[in-house]
C-alpha cells in the first residue's frame, strides 16, 4: 500500500513537472549517480596516488644516488682540501728546514695516548732513524714537545702541555729568562720573572736554549696573562705550535741556537711576522747537541744585571763618590776628606 | 687362552705385568717428584713471606714507606749581621738550590747533570762518596744560587723520563758586601767538612749541613744559625707528587749587631784598597771594635758557594795570602811604634824620667856593634818626648840598654803584647813578645845585650798583631785599663778590662810626645789634621836585618805601621795601620788619619744633630777617659 501511494505521488510529481523522462529512470539515476560519483573519485584517486608513489619512488633512489654522489665529491674535496693543506704545511716546513739551521727530521703523528687529557702524541720516527730520548719536537710554528722514549720504529712525545714539562724561555722584547711549564690546559706557565720585570700581553716568549733540549729561537708561546704574583709574575703564554693543527713535526737531531727575532721599539710590532734570520752570517750561532747529554751548548747569562747588595755595597759606593767629588784618594795624602761636606748634585740630564 | 699359548703366552702374560708395574712405579715417581717440588716451592713461598712480614718487616715497611712519601728540607735563613747602626752588612736573598735525591740516583746520569749545571764531574762524584754513610733518603744539596739557564736546565729535565734524582728547593742564600769587604771579620758559610764534624762546636751538625767557616759566621754560627723546616709529600709511582702531607716551616736564625762602624769600616776599605796590610779601629773606652780590615781580600760570595772548587785554589794559592786576616793575624816586627811602650816601661821603671835626655849622632855602638838611627845626621840632644816625636832610634836603644828586656816585657805584657787579645774572632794570633825566659825557653839560648837594643826599636824577636798594637795604645791612653776589644755590641758578656797601676803623668808625658809625632814637627806632620785632633806614632819596620839582605843579595822594603789615638783629649778611638811593604810609616799615618777624620767628622755630625733637637747649637759629648793635660790635673 506504501509503494502504491508513494507510486501514485511520484507520477503526480511528474506530471506536474512535464518532464519526458521515465519515472524510473530518474529513480535509477538517482540513486546511482552519487555511487558512481564516490567510485569515480576513488578510481581516480587511487590512479593518481600511484603514479605519485611511483614517481616519488624514481626520486628517492636519484636522491639516494646523489646524494652518494654529493658524499663522494665532499670526500673528494675534503681530502683535495687536506692534500693542498698538506702541501702547503710541506712547504712551509720545507722551507722552515732550508733556512733552520738545526738538523732535522720530518715525522708524522701516528696516534695519542690514551686518556682524554693524554698529552702524549706518537710519531712515526724512532730509534733506527735516529732519534733519541730527550730529543727537540718542533714545528715551524713552535715547539711541540720532546722525545721521552725512542722505540725502532716509533717515538712517544711529551708535548709542552703536559704538567712534566718545562723549557727554557726567553723574551725578545725584554730579554727575560725564564722557564715555561705546562700546565694540562692549553697553556703554559712562564715561571721565575721577578715581579718588578715588565712582560706584556702579546709579548712572544722563544726558546733560550738554557734547557739544552730546544735550540736557541724557537717561538714557544705568545702572551696571554700577566699580572704580579705572590713570589714571581704570573705569566701565562698559549702555544703557537698547536695554531695550525699538529700532523707532521719535525724532530731535531743536532740543534743549533739561533739568533731572536727582533722588537720593533718604534712599532711595538711583534716578531711573529718576520721570518727567523738565515744561519748565514747569525753571529751566535752555535750547534747544541741534542738532550740529554749535551757537550757544547754554553750556558746562557742573566739578563738581570747586578745582583743583590747590602747597605755596605751602597755605603761603599756613596764614599768612592764622595772621593770623587772632592778629589780625595783615601788613605794616600793629598786633601782631607770632609765627610761633612753637601753632596754635590748631579747635573740634570741634557733634553733633546 | 693362556692355556692355548703356552709358554711363549706366560713370558707375554709376565712381561706385560712387569710393564705395568713399571708404569706403576714411574707414575708414582712423578706424584712423589710433584710433591716435593710443591713443597719445595710452598716452603720457599713462606721463608719469603716470613722474611718479608715478619724478619724484616720494619725494613721492608720503611722502604715501602719511603717510596710513597719523600721529604724535601727547607733550610732555615741565617740572621743578618748588622753594624753599630743597624745597618746590614750581611743579608739573605731568595735563591733557588737544586738537590740530588740519592734515592732516585742513577750513577749514569750524574755525568750529564754535571755538564747541565756546570759542575766538576769529579768533584761531584767526591761528594757523593763523603754522603754514602748518610741515610738514603737524606738529599745531596748539588748547587745553589742557580742561575736563571740553571733553574731552566733543572726544571726542563726533572720529569720522571730523564733526571727523577733532581729537586728544585727554594733557600736564603747570604749575601755579603763585594769587593771583599771586610771579609776577614765577617767570614763565610760553607759545607762542613769531615775535620768539622769532629769538632765540639760542631756536635749538633750533620754532613752537608751549611756552617760558618771562618769570621764572625763561624765565630756566631749557633746564634746566626736557624732551624731547618721540611716538607713531607706523598709522590706516586713515576715520583710525581700528589699530596702534600705535612709542613715544618724554618725558623731563621737570631742576626747579631756588631759594634763596627760602617762609615769608618768603608773609610778603611777604601784606604787600603790595592795595598797589602791591616786597619783595625777601636774604642778604647769600652774595647768595642769600630772598624777592622784586611787586605787583600776575596769575595765572600764565591767562597760561600758549595762549589767554590776553582776560587779556593786560586785564593789559596796566592802568593799574597789572601785568607789571612792580617788585623789578628799578621805576627810582624812593630818597630817604632813600640817606642810608646819602651817609654811607658822606662818611665815606670824609673831610670828614666820626662827630662833624661841622651845624645843622638845617627847611631851608636853596643857591645861591639854599631846601631844605626833612621836619622843619619843624628837628633842632637833628644828628650823623651822629642824620642816619641821624631822616632829618635838611638834614645830608645840607651833607654833599652839601661832598663833591660825583662823590663820592657813586664809592661809590654801588661799592654796586651805577646798574647791574643780575647777579640771574639777565630784563629787570632797571640804574637811574640821576647824575654830572657822567653829565649830560653823558645831557642834554648841566653839573651844578648844586643837582642835588647833591637826590641828596643820594635824589631828582634818581638812581634806583634794589629790588633794587639790597637789595643795596647787603647788601654795606655785610658791611663791603664785594657778592655777586650770585641765585636758583637749589645748583651753579649765582655770580659773584664784590665787594669794596671800606672803613674797617669807618664801616661800624659808619653801621649803628648805622640802627638807631637803628628801635630809638633814629628814624623808624620803630612798626617795632621786642622783642629790639632789626630795624634799617633809612626813605625817602619825591617823584614829582615841589613845583614841579611846583603847577604842574600836582596832588597825588602820595610813595613809601614801607625798607632793612632784621637781626639787629643779623652781618646775616643784607637786605629793601628799596617802596610806591608809600605816603606815609610809616615804613609801608613795617612791611611789612619782618613778613618779618624770619619769617626770626628761623624761625631760633630751626631752633636750637631742632637744639639739642633734639643735646640741648643753644638752639645758636647764628655766621654770617660784620660786626656792629655787636664783630665790628669782634674784626677791628681
Amino acid at each position: 500500500m506504501i509503494v502504491l501511494l508513494a507510486q501514485l505521488v511520484l507520477l503526480a510529481v511528474q506530471v506536474k513537472n512535464n518532464q519526458d523522462v521515465r519515472l524510473i529512470r530518474v529513480w535509477a539515476v538517482t540513486a546511482i549517480t552519487p555511487l558512481a560519483r564516490v567510485l569515480e573519485g576513488v578510481r581516480a584517486n587511487t590512479i593518481g596516488l600511484a603514479g605519485e608513489y611511483w614517481e616519488l619512488w624514481n626520486v628517492r633512489s636519484v636522491n639516494k644516488q646523489l646524494q652518494a654522489e654529493l658524499d663522494k665529491t665532499k670526500l673528494e674535496n675534503h681530502y683535495l682540501r687536506e692534500e693542498l693543506a698538506t702541501a702547503k704545511r710541506a712547504e712551509a716546513m720545507a722551507a722552515f728546514v732550508q733556512r733552520n739551521p738545526s738538523k732535522t727530521i720530518g715525522a708524522r703523528i701516528i696516534g695519542a695516548g690514551a686518556g682524554a687529557s693524554s698529552k702524549v702524541v706518537f710519531i712515526d720516527r724512532g730509534s733506527t732513524s735516529g732519534v733519541m730520548r730527550g730529543m727537540a719536537v718542533i714545528t715551524p710554528d713552535g715547539i711541540v714537545g720532546k722525545v721521552t722514549s725512542a722505540y725502532p720504529t716509533g717515538s712517544m712525545v711529551v708535548m709542552i702541555t703536559d704538567p712534566t714539562f718545562a723549557c727554557g724561555v726567553i723574551s725578545n722584547k725584554t730579554r727575560i729568562h725564564a722557564t715555561a711549564k705546562g700546565q694540562g690546559n692549553n697553556q703554559l706557565l712562564v715561571d721565575y720573572i721577578q715581579n718588578e720585570q715588565t712582560v706584556e700581553v702579546g709579548e712572544v716568549f722563544y726558546t733560550s736554549g738554557d734547557d739544552r733540549i730546544f735550540p736557541k729561537g724557537l717561538p714557544v708561546g705568545t702572551v696571554r696573562v700577566a699580572k704580579p704574583g705572590k713570589l714571581f709574575k704570573e705569566v701565562y703564554i698559549a702555544p703557537t705550535a698547536f695554531d695550525k693543527g699538529l700532523e707532521e713535526v719535525l724532530v731535531v737531531l743536532e740543534g743549533v741556537h739561533q739568533q731572536l727575532p727582533e722588537w720593533n721599539l718604534q712599532t711595538g710590532e711583534g716578531p711573529m711576522a718576520k721570518p727567523l734570520p738565515p744561519p748565514e752570517g747569525s753571529g751566535d750561532a752555535v750547534p747544541v747537541p741534542a738532550s740529554p747529554t749535551p757537550a757544547t751548548a754554553p750556558a746562557s747569562t742573566s739578563s738581570e744585571g747586578v745582583g743583590p747588595t747590602t747597605d755596605a755595597d751602597r755605603l761603599l759606593n756613596r764614599y768612592k763618590e764622595l772621593g770623587a767629588e772632592q778629589g780625595v784618594t783615601f788613605g794616600a795624602g793629598g786633601k782631607i776628606p770632609n765627610f761633612n761636606a753637601p753632596k754635590t748634585p748631579k747635573p740634570a740630564p741634557e733634553k733633546n | 687362552m693362556f692355556r692355548a699359548s703356552g709358554r711363549a703366552g706366560r713370558e707375554e702374560y709376565q712381561e706385560r705385568l712387569s710393564l705395568q708395574r713399571d708404569e706403576g712405579k714411574f707414575a708414582q715417581g712423578k706424584i712423589g717428584l710433584l710433591q716435593y717440588v710443591t713443597v719445595g716451592v710452598f716452603l720457599f713461598l713462606v721463608g719469603g713471606y716470613w722474611n718479608l712480614q715478619i724478619r724484616n718487616e720494619d725494613v721492608y715497611s720503611l722502604k715501602a714507606e719511603r717510596n710513597r712519601i719523600k721529604s724535601f728540607p727547607i733550610p732555615a735563613a741565617r740572621g743578618k749581621i748588622l753594624d753599630r747602626d743597624g745597618r746590614v752588612i750581611v743579608d739573605n736573598h731568595s735563591s733557588f738550590s737544586v738537590l740530588l735525591s740519592r734515592e732516585n740516583l742513577q750513577e749514569e746520569h750524574l755525568a750529564p747533570i754535571a755538564e747541565g749545571l756546570n759542575l766538576d764531574y769529579e768533584e761531584l762524584v767526591a761528594r757523593l762518596n763523603r754522603f754514602r754513610k748518610r741515610p738514603k733518603y737524606q738529599a745531596l744539596i748539588l748547587k745553589q744560587e742557580l742561575t736563571p739557564a740553571e733553574i731552566a736546565f733543572v726544571e726542563s729535565h726533572r720529569d720522571p723520563d730523564t733526571f727523577p734524582e733532581l729537586e728544585l728547593i727554594h733557600t736564603e742564600r747570604r749575601v755579603y758586601p763585594g769587593n771583599g769587604f771586610a771579609a776577614h771579620m765577617l767570614g763565610y758559610v760553607g759545607e762542613i767538612s769531615e775535620s768539622e764534624l769532629n769538632q765540639p762546636e760542631f756536635v749538633k751538625n750533620q754532613p752537608g749541613d751549611l756552617v760558618g767557616k771562618t769570621g764572625l759566621e763561624r765565630q756566631y754560627n749557633d746564634i746566626l744559625t736557624g732551624e731547618d723546616g721540611q716538607r713531607q709529600v706523598l709522590v706516586n709511582n713515576k715520583g710525581e707528587e700528589r699530596r702534600v702531607l705535612g709542613f715544618k716551616a724554618a725558623v731563621p736564625g737570631e742576626s747579631i749587631q756588631l759594634t763596627i762602624d760602617l762609615d769608618l769600616q768603608t773609610v778603611a776599605e777604601l784606604a787600603m784598597e790595592g795595598k797589602r796590610g791591616a786597619v783595625v779601629a777601636l774604642d778604647p773606652r769600652n774595647g768595642e771594635v769600630l772598624a777592622l780590615t784586611s787586605r787583600p781580600s776575596y769575595d765572600l760570595s764565591k767562597l760561600a758557594s758549595r762549589d767554590r772548587g776553582a776560587e779556593w785554589r786560586e785564593i789559596t794559592t796566592n802568593p799574597e795570602k789572601p785568607l789571612l786576616n792580617r788585623a789578628i793575624q799578621a805576627q810582624l816586627a812593630p818597630g817604632s811604634t813600640f817606642k810608646p811602650f819602651v817609654a811607658l816601661s822606662a818611665l815606670e821603671s824609673g831610670e828614666v824620667d820626662e827630662n833624661t835626655s841622651f845624645g843622638c849622632g845617627g847611631g851608636f855602638n853596643f857591645f861591639g856593634r854599631y846601631f844605626h838611627c833612621h836619622k843619619k845626621s843624628g837628633h842632637g840632644g833628644t828628650s823623651l818626648k822629642k824620642a816619641l816625636a821624631q822616632s829618635c832610634d838611638v834614645y830608645f836603644y840607651q833607654v833599652g840598654n839601661r832598663i833591660g828586656i825583662d823590663q820592657i816585657a813586664k809592661w809590654a805584657e801588661i799592654a796586651g803584647f805577646g798574647k791574643k787579645t780575647g777579640i771574639d774572632l777565630p784563629a787570632e794570633a797571640s804574637g811574640t813578645l821576647p824575654s830572657t825566659k822567653w829565649k830560653i825557653r823558645a831557642l834554648r839560648e841566653r839573651w844578648y845585650g844586643g837582642d835588647t837594643i833591637s826590641v828596643s826599636i820594635g824589631q828582634g824577636y818581638l812581634t806583634a798583631t794589629p790588633i794587639q798594637l790597637a789595643h795596647g795604645m787603647g788601654g795606655l791612653v785610658m791611663g791603664g785599663v785594657w778592655h777586650t776589644p770585641h765585636l758583637r755590641k749589645g748583651d753579649a758578656p765582655q770580659k773584664a778590662a784590665r787594669k794596671a797601676e800606672i803613674d797617669l803623668t807618664h801616661v800624659r808625658t808619653i801621649m803628648d810626645g805622640v802627638c807631637d809625632v803628628v801635630n809638633g814637627g814629628g814624623t808624620a806632620g803630612r798626617s795632621r789634621l786642622p783642629n790639632g785632633e789626630f795624634c799617633g806614632k809612626t813605625g817602619t819596620a825591617q823584614i829582615a836585618s841589613n845583614e841579611y839582605q846583603k847577604a842574600k843579595g836582596i832588597r825588602l822594603k820595610d813595613n809601614a805601621w801607625f798607632v793612632a789615638f784621637a781626639p787629643r783629649v779623652n781618646p775616643e778611638i784607637v786605629v793601628s795601620v799596617l802596610w806591608e811593604e809600605g816603606e815609610h810609616g809616615p804613609d801608613a799615618a795617612l791611611i789612619a788619619r782618613d778613618v779618624v777624620k770619619a769617626y770626628l767628622d761623624k761625631r760633630a755630625r751626631k752633636q750637631y744633630s742632637q744639639g739642633a733637637g734639643e735646640g741648643v747649637q753644638v752639645k758636647l759629648e764628655q766621654p770617660a777617659g784620660l786626656s792629655s793635660g787636664e783630665r790628669t790635673a782634674e784626677n791628681d
